[in-house]
């Protein structure tokens, strides 16, 4: 079996892999790193549970090959929050009660933080196609839309998220 | 420290284990990983229905990396599992049937996962195929092939609730019509996954698996492989959903085998399309509805047959069927009720538990029934419901009164309001 | 690590040459073209990869030689070079959603684009590939068609310019030949009196592939009020995207009040042969197409009449 190395940032460190071509993105940030919070729900890019932040752009790591993300800087649901805290959307999920079985959430939330990136003030459409990538299962999608405009929210008020409440 | 119950009614409370759900650290069963673990694929049936002749594992033994593969011939002490019937092979042998494509035939034991998928295709397989029945009316007639040897009518459940002829004779308008449903998979985004671990000094076998009848499973693994309870150890990592499909027994037994017979940890997770054609739907009906009504539109009569496709093996089966064709009236009220429900086996996927449990598919067939029954009647639908719909007192085909919690005009009430059917029906939406 | 391929140069990335497979990934068109030059069908060439590890799902192994073409800057380029605007083989679908030349010139193009999968999926998937993966489905086939696009192959030996019309021959297959590279996809910019529409027909709006497509160009001549061209594509109702010629015929020379857009809807369902798939029935795309036809006629009419005014 072909054998290479690649090099890649993930969630701020430096890796250096060994890989095979044959190796998809979600095996190597899986079984190489065990960063297991990268799920695979369908293996072909319909579910998004294997949904992780690569180069700046959400992309289903199921279809992505291993030596691709070669020189790639990419997040999984582990760089998301700091030493300090979870993120605003992490912390928007937990209270909004848009967890159920778990499976889809770092998808999700990855997803989430990336529309908002792009976009602090979505509306219900942008939302919906903001996540129209990343299927839950348990049908939990109006908390999950509820915490993304909570999320939206506090992101957009001045202290960042991180103080009051917005009674 | 006792808690009182005033800090959580009306409260807010997060999951307990939401935290770990959002930063990724909450662990299902394919997040396990030990040193030295060994991947695990199954050799699936080449055939919906056929006796296998031949089964040839030497090519598939050779490739570089494969630890061990495992066939009927190598556990002539297993036996079958199911839920109610114990009739599905944990390994189908030369000379058994295979029943449907997610049959297994062969547990394929190897270093990686890319190997145990090459090592399975290298296996050769003969077959007798015989005819597929994919159709459960075809299953029940006489000249059919038996998928089982006690016949293709897996169970018959009767209903009878006062007098079904006096019933039609009050009737003034009577529909009969057959509806069909079709199979419905769970889909719960993780696919079926467990790690096994065999410890020889206590002969336990501990088993990683997202199941959702703990103490069912593991009394059925441990009678499948004649072990007490108590060597069997099922440890429930999260789930990543379930929908009824986990009540059924999936990478359990193969896991405890290889970790048995290897003595190392073993790890099996499906593909999307092998829980796909493997685990459990939900049951296609075909529901054959005769309802009665007078002219004032009220119901008199209500006799169903229902046939419920169990796909090759029981799993929930005889329970889901004849569940559904308890709740034949829906949430209305019928004095006069008659019902027959056929449990079949054909050569497709098994069908068991999926939220409802038999009584959704039934649905189809009622509401159906109520709206066509309201259009000859010339009543408005909404009403037609309001006057027959169940309320304090009322009793259930099978006879169960109900004393309390009956909310069904309420929700009628709630939904029409919210659908906007009064503006609808006077054009101003 | 070693040279994995030795008198090319440039490869960026070089990896450990076993007998078994390679990887490349180099970084300049000429370099691609020679790969595939001395491996022909036995490499594969990936970009984004949303189809090819769909289809190689669980038997990626199974592909002994790979090109990637991510290195190569200049097959990510949208530009507009005289008439024509031209587009790089690996522009994602997100940057053809987003592009506002794309926009400006050919909306219906990003809005194919924008209809396609997901944020993921457009992220990654490229015009290229939906082009030479050649799906009776591919959601950008259909607006290229309607848009008059060519395709650049080029080989070591020479350069091609296929009309799309020409380059698809089946479902899945194309006239591209194995040492052939799809490098650019050429499109003539518009006259400014054009009006066009887009119409994806799906089971549900995110991540499904189409049950039924219509791309409807129509330009109009000088005066704002005869109709020069017409063009109506169709996906995902004959083994290739196929164009409906007589719409063209019809509506040529004609004014918009002296076209039944009912009859156009007709011809439009009456010329189409589509197959029963789990998508949809020979029946109800018939149906769909004819309807779809009629709302494109509907939308492209109200355009011009607003400009017109």
């Amino acid at each position: 079996m072909t054998k290479l190395i690649i090099e890649l940032t993930i969630n701020g460190k430096k890796k250096k892999v060994e890989t095979t071509p044959s190796t998809r993105l979600l095996d190597l940030i899986r079984d190489d790193l065990h960063l297991t919070g990268t799920k695979e729900g369908c293996g072909k890019g319909e579910c998004g549970a294997c949904t992780v932040i690569m180069n700046g752009e959400l992309v289903a790591s199921c279809l992505v090959l291993a030596p691709q993300a070669d020189g790639a800087v990419i997040t999984t649901i582990e760089g998301v929050g700091d030493d300090k805290g979870l993120d605003p959307v992490q912390e928007a999920f937990i209270e909004s009660g848009a967890i159920q079985c778990g499976f889809c959430t770092p998808g999700m939330i990855l997803a989430a933080k990336k529309m908002l990136e792009e976009n602090l003030h979505p509306t219900e459409e942008e939302i919906k196609r903001g996540i129209s990538g990343n299927l839950c299962r348990c049908t939990g999608y109006q908390k999950i839309f509820d915490a993304i405009r909570l999320a939206a929210d506090r992101l957009s008020s001045r202290d960042g998220g991180r103080g009051e409440e917005d009674a | 420290m006792k808690k009182m119950p005033k800090e959580y009614v009306g409260k807010n409370i997060f999951k307990v284990d939401a935290y770990d759900k959002v930063t990724g650290k909450a662990i299902y069963a394919d997040d396990i990983y030990f040193d030295d673990m060994l991947y695990i694929k199954i050799k699936r049936a080449t055939y919906p229905h056929a006796y296998l002749r031949r089964i040839d594992i030497s090519k598939a033994q050779k490739l570089p990396g494969v630890v061990r593969i495992i066939t009927a011939a190598d556990i002539p002490w297993v036996k079958n599992f199911g839920l109610i019937i114990k009739d599905q092979p944990v390994l189908v042998g030369v000379g058994q049937k295979m029943r449907y494509m997610g049959d297994a035939l062969a547990i394929v034991i190897a270093e990686s996962k890319e190997i145990a998928s090459k090592a399975v295709k290298l296996i050769e397989v003969e077959v007798e195929e015989l005819e597929i029945i994919s159709d459960p009316l075809r299953a029940m007639e006489k000249d059919a092939p038996l998928i089982h040897q006690d016949g293709n009518i897996l169970a018959t459940h009767y209903l009878e609730k006062g007098d079904i002829k006096k019933g039609f004779a009050q009737a003034d308008v009577v529909v009969e019509n057959e509806y069909r449903t079709s199979f419905l998979d769970q889909v719960p985004l993780q696919v079926e996954a467990g790690v096994g671990v065999f410890d020889p000094e206590t002969e336990i076998i501990k088993l990683w698996v997202a199941t959702q009848w703990l103490h069912d499973t593991q009394a059925d693994i441990a009678q499948s492989l004649s072990l007490p309870k108590e060597k069997i150890r099922i440890i429930q990592p999260v789930i990543g959903g379930a929908f009824g499909k986990r009540e059924d027994i999936s990478v359990h037994i193969h896991l405890a085998l290889a970790a048995m017979i290897t003595k190392k940890p073993v790890k099996l997770t499906y593909t999307r399309e092998e829980s796909m054609i493997t685990q459990s739907k939900r049951h296609a009906f075909i529901v054959r509805a005769k309802t009665g009504a007078t002219k004032e539109g009220y119901l008199t009569a209500w006799q169903v047959e229902v046939i419920g496709d169990t796909g090759a093996y029981a799993s929930s089966g005889p329970a889901v069927v004849h569940k559904g064709m308890y709740h034949c009236t829906g949430p209305y009220n019928v004095d006069n009720v008659k019902g027959v429900a056929y449990t079949v086996y054909t050569n497709n996927t098994y069908a068991g538990a999926m939220r409802g449990f038999g009584a959704t598919q039934m649905a189809f067939a009622y509401e159906s029934q109520m709206d066509i029954l309201a259009h000859k009647l010339g009543i408005d639908p909404v009403q037609f419901r309001l006057q027959n719909a169940y309320s304090i007192g009322s009793s259930t085909p099978n006879g169960q009164v109900l004393t309390h919690s009956v909310g069904v005009k309420e929700t009628i009430k709630g939904a029409v309001d919210l659908a906007g059917w009064e503006e609808w029906k006077e054009g101003r939406l | 690590m070693e040279e994995s391929f030795g008198d090319l140069k440039g490869c960026q990335k070089t990896y450990q040459k076993t007998a078994l497979s390679q990887y490349f990934a180099p970084q300049k068109i000429e370099e691609a073209l020679e790969i595939l030059s001395k491996y022909g069908e036995e490499i594969k060439i990936i970009a984004g990869g949303t189809d090819l590890l769909v289809q190689y799902y669980d038997r990626l192994y199974e592909i002994n030689n790979w090109l990637d073409l991510k290195n190569i800057i200049e097959l990510k380029k949208i530009r507009i070079s005289k008439n024509q605007m031209e587009i790089g083989a690996t522009v994602t679908h997100s940057q053809l959603e987003n592009s506002e030349d794309i926009k400006k010139y050919f909306p219906i193009l990003s809005q194919a684009a924008a209809d396609i999968g997901s944020p993921q999926i457009r992220n990654r998937g490229t015009v290229g590939g939906n082009i030479v993966n050649a799906s009776p489905a591919g959601d950008l086939l259909p607006p290229l068609m309607a848009y008059d696009a060519q395709f650049k192959l080029l080989s070591v030996q020479k350069e091609e310019l296929i009309p799309a019309e020409e380059f698809f021959v089946g479902p899945k297959q194309t006239i591209i030949k194995p040492d052939q590279l799809l490098t650019q996809v050429i499109l003539p910019l518009p006259y400014e009196k054009t009006y066009d529409s887009w119409i994806k027909i799906g089971k549900r709006r995110a991540l499904a592939i189409a049950t039924i497509t219509l791309a409807l160009v129509v330009k109009m001549a000088e005066d704002n009020k005869t109709i020069k061209e017409a063009r109506a594509c169709l996906g995902s109702v004959a083994p290739t995207p196929i164009q409906i010629k007589e719409i063209r015929e019809r509506m040529i020379g004609k004014n918009f009040n002296q076209l039944d857009f009912n009859q156009l809807g007709q011809m439009v369902e009456d010329k189409i042969s589509p197959i029963d798939d789990i998508r949809g029935t020979r029946e109800y795309r018939k149906d769909v197409a004819k309807e779809i036809m009629i709302n494109a006629l509907e939308e492209v009419y109200s355009s011009w009449w607003r400009s017109y005014k």
